[in-house]
């Protein structure tokens, strides 16, 4: 660093006025107060000589290669992608489903939340509270199945009940044709 | 276009017979008392261990059953009901 040499130190009331005045940043009447100390003052011209010298110096920006810019670029792009990609990562997971498809899954997937839904609120207090209850859900489903379960002591019982019915009639009747001899030898 | 509707549409009936029958069933289980709930797990779970010839004849007083006039089975209901106060009360 041939330049690296420390700045000439100015008067300290115009140092920050020599800044603006090496970029033309100050007023007219400004200007000529400090063109009046410059022409006195050596310290201050050889500052503002150091400022000509080495902001230049500063500010130029390093030329890039061609070569730069192309890897920057396609970065940039890769990087955008990457971002896109992370964005719709549920795509992914779908790659060959038509895009009908999507309305067509959330609609199986919310019947598949209703059945469940209405099947789980019928059964779930009845499983929780008697956890031995465990009855195949197409009998729960089939009203006659489930007729069949409840009347199943009658059936055991329907030929007894039924000769009972039967006999039962004929006793009324025996007692009644009983009572009406009766009335008609009285 | 009419593909997709016509698949959306097959869905959507779907669904709401699905939830239909799916209510029905609860319903079905839903409207029995306390009672008649313990009734009939206990009576499922006695045909399970039942023999096969058992389960076969079940199944057809069942079917003789559901063949009835309908008053002879309010009358054969009425007495087994009778029955079973009286049993109860025995015990």
């Amino acid at each position: 660093m041939k330049n690296a040499m420390p700045l000439q130190s100015a008067c300290k009331e115009f140092e920050e006025d020599l800044v603006l005045y090496y970029y033309g940043e100050t007023s007219e009447e400004e200007r000529r107060r400090v063109g009046q100390h410059l022409s006195g003052c050596l310290r201050c011209q050889g500052f503002l000589g150091d400022l000509q010298r080495l902001l230049p110096q500063m500010a130029r920006t390093e030329e890039l290669p061609q070569s730069f810019w192309d890897n920057y670029y396609r970065e940039t792009v890769a990087k955008l992608a990457q971002q896109d990609e992370r964005k719709h990562w549920w795509r992914a997971l779908i790659p060959s489903m038509k895009i009908w498809m999507v309305p067509a899954f959330g609609t199986v997937a919310m019947a598949v939340l209703v059945i469940g839904l209405l099947f789980g609120k019928g059964n779930l207090s009845s499983f929780t509270v008697r956890p031995t209850e465990k009855i195949p859900h197409e009998i729960l489903a089939d009203e006659n199945q489930l007729q069949f379960f409840e009347s199943m002591d009658l059936l055991e019982s329907l030929g007894k009940l039924e000769a009972q019915d039967e006999q039962k009639p004929e006793a009324v009747n025996t007692q009644s044709s009983r009572v009406k001899l009766q009335s008609g030898i009285a | 276009m009419r593909k997709e509707k016509l698949i959306t549409l097959m869905l959507g009936a779907f669904l709401l017979v699905s939830s239909q029958i799916a209510s029905a069933a609860g319903d079905n289980w839903r409207n029995l008392t306390p009672t008649e709930k313990d009734r009939v797990l206990e009576n499922y779970q006695r045909w399970q261990r039942l023999p096969q010839q058992d389960k076969e004849h079940l199944r057809d007083e069942w079917n003789r059953w559901q063949r009835l006039p309908k008053d002879e089975r309010e009358r054969i209901k009425q007495r087994y009901d009778q029955q079973q106060r009286r049993d109860r009360h025995r015990d």
